[in-house]
Parts: structure tokens; sequence; C-alpha cells
């Protein structure tokens, strides 16, 4: 097998600013990234490259840190450092403020949006994890303010199928939240990482779920029965040894199931599971690297929805750049 | 370690509940004494800091010290430092005040006590009596420990709800001229009101009732007319709150609870539930083998030797006493029976006066932060339909307060929760205008003061507190 990383593009997508992340739309199609600029743009392809179709601006007061599409792919919401959440609704080429979410008492730091898309969970330096229910008026409301972390909570990821939501600090834990009886809870935190936990994925299947963090490793987490009804997970691989820096990013590509991440040292790398391992025991290897992807700090990683192998990533440089990871027979 | 605050408080300011927070913006005050030269500061073994002069002569430096008051004033942290207030106003202030009085025959104090009925349940469920038998018994308790009248709020209650209901019925006569008059939000929940002044100060401010809460008025009482009744000055009475909640603590240390001229509150502490069990375990007393006591009936709502309360819900009824008298009121309708209708969660419940297919009142209870901030947003936007909201910062409102005992090993705090209701529940309930003595002391006491003073001693003000922003707040 012989895998490899070529880049595709190379997009100057927040000028004289950071890109902090990138997020597909559920066709492939578009992809949306934000930045320090306090600006989002909206990247769609044309032939074979990719041309920023929309801007988004006058949203937020400071850095939009993180945007979302919804399931649907109508609606994207962008969490920004002052303290909202903005969802904005496609009306087609463009789009229009909708709604502007207040309620955390600080920086957010993460959206996403559940797999139904009537829940809309965000996170903050306030140290909490909000849901939000939406209704057929587009209505927003909170159903519920977990406080679980000790500390700033950098991202949350919803479950692919299930509504489960799951969350990672600086405070170094992840916690997993169900909703019980009337209200939703932490059913399980997960400890493991030594330094502050940057960013979350689940695989396909929800079974599995990636964490990476500022102590250089991704940990990959998997749902073990248990007795009682509480929810636990097992640390079942520790990737340790690649990463020269943080561990921003990870993804789990939904396609093909390979493994990237986003990392303080420049580097994109994707990793591949042994497909003769034992799942209690799953083994990774590098697949393919590129070391020196962007010139500063890679913030994000993505995968394609759609197609098997296009990988977005975004960098401090201010740059996305598009990738394709090939894997040969 | 859990925090014990409301959910409101815990959620706001998240910096810290341990030492007082980095934001913390109370200057510092040094006394300067004239000093000839140089002198060093060493920190000795015990921690605290020396300052050493050049002659050799040592001098222990003051720490600085922040009180309650500076942490209201200060927009640090939404709450105070929980070491700020464990210091200032626990059981212990209680037990040094009563040793006082054994101890110096010439600086008595008169000590009263009293016993919130949701902090009565909470406690009959942890000794398993009825909510009356565990009032007894802790009247019991707290004599026997030197203190000399305890009293219960759901007598001040009264005054509270009785005042809500007029506040409210005036408030919606008005509210074609003055827009900000509703929706009427309750007011007895510290934390809530902690957060509303910290966050949201001049723009929710004016919806919220001016009503004082059951402490605050059994502050009025017994501060004023008891101390008067009495022939002493206020500052000779230690009053101290029994209190499901510790924001209570909050509350009491309001500047607006303090009297200026005889330089004492209204409430000098409060203690929770939760501590008045630790003090019985300290003490080494079990309620179930106390004898119990008569109670003290001047101010408590007692009938037959057993407590009466309030009908609606645990948290005062506050939704329920107004929705009845406003209907009759208003409308001339007689609503005996009230449907809460459960909206998005339990903790979100409403409750509407209909004719000829006209909402004519529409009520609505909101307890937790999560039910808290929709009210807040759809308010800010306009949305809100109601004319009156029961607030509470707690989940499942003051019956579930942070300071309430907590569960035993073995008991969901589900379980625990309703058992403490039941017991709640247990109690008679009794109009408020029914209750006779107050109807006097109203007659009395409010006559003879005048309209302005009963308004001072009923109703209390909010004040905004703006965000500080300098140098030293910025956050990174």
């Amino acid at each position: 097998m012989k895998e490899a990383l070529t880049l595709v593009q190379t997009l100057s997508a927040h000028p004289d600013s950071r890109c902090w992340f990138v997020s597909w739309n559920p066709t492939g199609t578009l992809l949306a990234s934000c930045g320090g600029d306090k600006a989002i743009r909206i990247w769609g392809r044309e032939g074979d490259s990719w041309t920023c179709k929309s801007v988004l601006q006058d949203g937020h007061q400071r850095t939009v840190r993180k945007v979302a599409w919804s399931p649907c792919g109508n609606y994207l919401a962008s969490a920004s450092f002052d303290a909202t959440t903005c969802i904005w609704k496609k009306k087609n080429d463009d789009f229009e403020s909708l709604t502007v979410l207040e309620g955390h008492e600080n920086e957010v730091k993460c959206v996403a949006w559940a797999p139904s898309g009537n829940l809309l969970a965000t996170c903050s330096r306030d140290k909490s994890v909000w849901v939000w229910e939406v209704d057929e008026e587009d209505e927003y409301e909170c159903v519920t303010v977990v406080n679980a972390h000790t500390q700033d909570v950098k991202h949350i990821a919803w479950h692919p199928t299930q509504e489960l939501l799951a969350s990672a600090s600086y405070d170094n834990n992840v916690c997993l939240y169900k909703e019980e009886d009337d209200d939703w809870e932490c059913r399980a935190t997960l400890t493991g990482h030594s330094s502050t936990v940057w960013s979350l994925a689940f695989d396909a299947s929800g079974e599995r779920l990636a964490s990476c963090s500022d102590d250089r490793t991704v940990k990959i987490w998997k749902e073990s029965p248990s007795g009682q009804g509480d929810l636990s997970w097992k640390c079942v691989c520790t990737l340790s040894g690649y990463h020269g820096r943080t561990v921003y990013d990870v993804a789990w590509c939904r396609l093909t199931g390979a493994l990237a991440t986003a990392c303080g040292d420049d580097a994109v790398r994707v990793f591949k599971e042994d497909e003769a391992g034992d799942p209690e025991q799953p083994v990774f290897s590098l697949a393919a690297q590129a070391p020196r992807a962007h010139s500063q700090d890679v913030n994000c990683v993505a995968w394609s929805p759609t197609e098997a192998g296009l990988l977005a990533s975004c960098s401090d440089d201010g740059d996305i750049a598009i990738w394709r990871f090939h894997q040969e027979a | 370690m859990a925090s014990h605050f409301s959910s409101v408080l815990q959620l706001t300011d998240l910096d810290d509940f341990i030492t007082p927070s980095q934001e913390c913006v109370k200057p510092i005050k040094i006394e300067k004494k004239q000093g000839k030269s140089l002198a060093k500061i060493q920190i000795e073994d015990d921690g605290s800091y020396v300052q050493v002069n050049q002659d050799g002569g040592k001098q222990k430096l003051e720490k600085a010290k922040i009180s309650l008051n500076d942490c209201l004033a200060c927009s640090g942290c939404v709450t105070s430092a929980e070491s700020v207030l464990i210091t200032q106003q626990s059981h212990e202030e209680l037990l040094k005040v009563l040793r006082n009085n054994k101890e110096n025959a010439t600086e008595q104090k008169v000590v009263v006590v009293s016993v919130s009925p949701q902090s009565r349940a909470s406690l009959a469920a942890y000794f398993d009596l009825s909510s009356s038998e565990t009032g007894r018994r802790l009247t019991s308790f707290f004599k026997c420990l030197g203190v000399h009248h305890v009293f219960e709020t759901s007598f001040s209650r009264t005054f509270s709800l009785l005042e809500s209901q007029r506040e409210f019925v005036e408030r919606f006569q008005r509210k074609e001229q003055d827009s900000n008059s509703l929706p009427m939000l309750t007011s007895a929940c510290p934390g809530w009101i902690c957060y509303a002044e910290k966050t949201h100060g001049e723009f929710i401010l004016p919806y919220i009732s001016t009503t004082r809460s059951p402490q605050a008025m059994m502050g009025s009482l017994v501060k004023g007319y008891f101390a008067e009744q009495q022939g002493l000055s206020p500052q000779q009475i230690y009053h101290v709150a029994v209190m499901p909640c510790f924001d209570k603590k909050l509350e009491a240390s309001r500047t607006d609870f303090y009297l200026e001229k005889d330089e004492t509150r209204e409430v000098d502490c409060v203690i929770t539930s939760g501590e008045v069990q630790k003090m019985l375990e300290e003490k080494n007393v079990s309620l179930n083998d106390v004898e119990p006591a008569p109670l003290d009936t001047l101010f408590s709502s007692v009938s037959g030797g057993e407590f009466l309360s309030h009908a609606g819900s645990g948290s005062g009824g506050y939704l329920h006493h107004v929705f009845t008298y406003a209907a009759k009121q208003l409308f001339g309708e007689e609503v005996k029976d009230l449907t809460y209708k459960t909206l998005r969660n339990n903790d979100f419940q409403e409750v509407t006066l209909e004719k000829d297919g006209v909402v004519l009142l529409n009520f609505a209870s909101t307890y937790g932060f999560r039910n808290i901030q929709n009210l807040v947003q759809k308010l800010k936007r306009g949305k809100s339909p109601y004319h009156f909201v029961e607030v509470m910062a707690c989940p499942s409102g003051c019956l579930n307060g942070g300071g309430q005992v907590k569960p035993k090993p073995g008991q969901s705090p589900k379980e625990l929760l309703q058992k403490v209701e039941e017991l709640y529940k247990a109690e008679r309930s009794l109009s408020p205008e029914d209750d006779t003595r107050v109807a006097e002391l109203y007659q009395s006491w409010l006559h003879s003061v005048g309209e302005e003073r009963t308004k001072e001693l009923l109703h209390t003000h909010y004040h905004p507190v703006e965000k500080m922003k300098n140098g030293l707040t910025m956050k990174w």
C-alpha cells in the first residue's frame, strides 16, 4: 500500500489574520471558514478550483472561532469570542443573519448541530455547555446549561446518530452528556490526557471517539458495556510520538475511516487503522503527512463528507489548504 | 467540590468560589504609618507577613480583608467568594454570640432565630419527623443552646404575599401607561436578584417586584416591631435566619437591609438547613431524641400547636396567591384550583385565566438557570407573553435549595426532594388574608408608622452593578 497527501490548492482565506476553522456543508459542495478578522467566508468549487462565494460580515464583534452547518445544509452557526452565537440562513447564494444566541458569559468556543438538526450545542470559556432547541419558527430556546468542566470548554461534538454530546476542555477531560428525565447530565468523564483537550471526533458509527490534546497525543475511546445505567468509555489506543507540538484538531473520515490531525508543528498527518487489529486494541499507523502543510500552526482539519480523501486544513497563516489523500492498493 | 450556590450563581461567574476572584476590584486600603526608613517584609513559618524594621523590631502586618458588602458591590465575580461567606455568616458565629452571652454578663444580646418552612421540611425528612414536630424540636434545641426566641418565616411570608398581591394589581392597572410595569417578576430568590443586578441591570430591574422576601420581612419585624415592643435597641438583638439557601447570606448583607442609625443588620446571620444539621451533629444531638418545646407564637403561623403554611409552590406560592387575588380583584373571578401547564420542562409552567376565549391573566413559573435564560431573552426581544413570573434560581425551587440537607448514602436526590415536598405540603395552608395576627400588625404597627415608613419596612430597592472595565480586569 502506498499513500500520499497531495496539495490541491491553497486559498488565502483570511489574509493578515488567522483562519481558525473550516466546515464542509453536508453535500460537500461548500466549505465555510472563519477567522480572526471576524469574518466568515463561503467557498465553492468552480471546475477544478475553489473560489470565495460570499463573505458574512458584521455578525460578530470579535474573532469567529468555529462555524457549523446544520444537517440540512440551510443554516450556518458561528461561535465567536464576542460571547454570542450567530445563526445564518442560506438564501440562494446569500446568507442572512437569522438570530443571535446570547447567554454565555464570555467567549463562545464551539458550536455543533445534533444529527436531527433540532438541537444545537455551544460551549464557552465560562466553563459551561449549553444545548438549544430550535422550533419550526426558527426560534431558539435554551434546553440546558451543564457545568461539568472546571475550565474553558474548547470543543463539542455530537454523536453521528444519537443525542449524545461530547465536550473537550482545558481541564484535560472529555465529558459525555445525555438527557436524563427532565434535564441533560454529564454521564461520563473521560480522563487520560495530561493537558488541554483541543478537539474531538466520532467515527462514522459513533462507537468510537478520537480526542487530541496539548499533550501531543491522540486518544481513541470506545464505549464499553457497563452494568449500571451510566455510560462507560475506555481509552483503547493512544497515538504518541508522532506530533511535535500540540494537536489542535482531529477529524475522522466517515467514508474511509482515515484519521487526520492538525498540529502546532505546522503539519497535517493522516493515520490509518490496521484492519486486522483487535477492536479492543486497535492499531493506527501514520499513512501520510505534509510536514510543512502551513507556515504556522494548523488549527483545523476537515474531511469532505462526500468525496473520499478530500481534506481541508486551515492555519494561523490565514490560509486554507485543500488536500487529496490517495490510497493505492 | 460542588458549590453550594444556586445554579444561577454558579453559572454566571465561574471564575472561582474558593477565594475571591482575580477580577476582584476591591481596592485594598493600606494604613500608611509614618516610618523612618526602609524595612523588610518577611514571611513567617505560619504564613503570616511580618515587617522587620531596621532596628530589628518586628511588626505583624494586617491582611487585607474582603467583606460581603465589598463582594456585592464588585462586578469581578457575580457571587462573592465562598470563603468570605462562610467566615462571616456561619453557625460558628451564632455559637460565638451564645458563648459570649454566657461568659459576659454585661453585654447580653437577645438571640432570635427565624426558621424557614423549607428548612423545617428538609430537617424533617432527614430525621423522619413531621414538619411541625421538627419545628417543636428545633425550638427546643435552639433554646437549650441559649437562643431566646424561635420564630418562623411563614409568618413573615404572609406579609410578602399580601404585598406582592397588592403590588401586582397596582402594576397591572398602570400597564398601559408604564411599559416597565409588567411582567412583574418575583423577588424572593437572592440568586436571581444577584444575577439580575450583575448581568441585566437597568433592563430587568424595573420588572422585579419591590416586595421584600420573607427573610427580609422578618428582619423588619424583629429589628423594628419586636425590638420596640421589648424596649431593646436593634443592636441588642442578634437575629439569625435558617434558610434552604446559601445565597440568602448575600441577601442579608445587602446595604438595603442594614440599619445605618443603629449600625446593625436586620438579619445578622443566615445559616442553612445543612448547617443546622451540622450543628446538631457537632453537639451530638439527634432531633429524634430532643423533647419538643412549645412554640413561640409571636411571629409564627401556628394553630393548635401545628404550623400553617401557604398554598401553591414550595418556593412560597407567589404565583398561586397573586393569581387568585388578581383574578378576583381585577376580573371578579373566583379561582379555586389552578391548572399548571408544563411547558418545556417541569421547571417551566404556565397558568392562565381565560374568559370567553380571551386570556385575561398569563402567569408562569421559571426555575433554574436555563429557564431564567429563556425568560430574559424573551423579555429582551419583546416576546414574553406573561403578566407575572415566579422566578427561582434553583431547579425545582426552594425545597431543592443549595443549603438543604444532602441526601443520605443510598438516597437519590430525587427521592429526597419528593419526601421534602410531601412533608412541606402536609402542613395545612392558611390564606394570607385570613391571618388575623398579620392583619392586626397592619392595623396597629404599620398604621402608626405611616405610609412612607411602611413602604420602607415592607419593600426594597435594586441596584444595577456596572461591569468594571479596566486593564486589571482584562481577560485573555
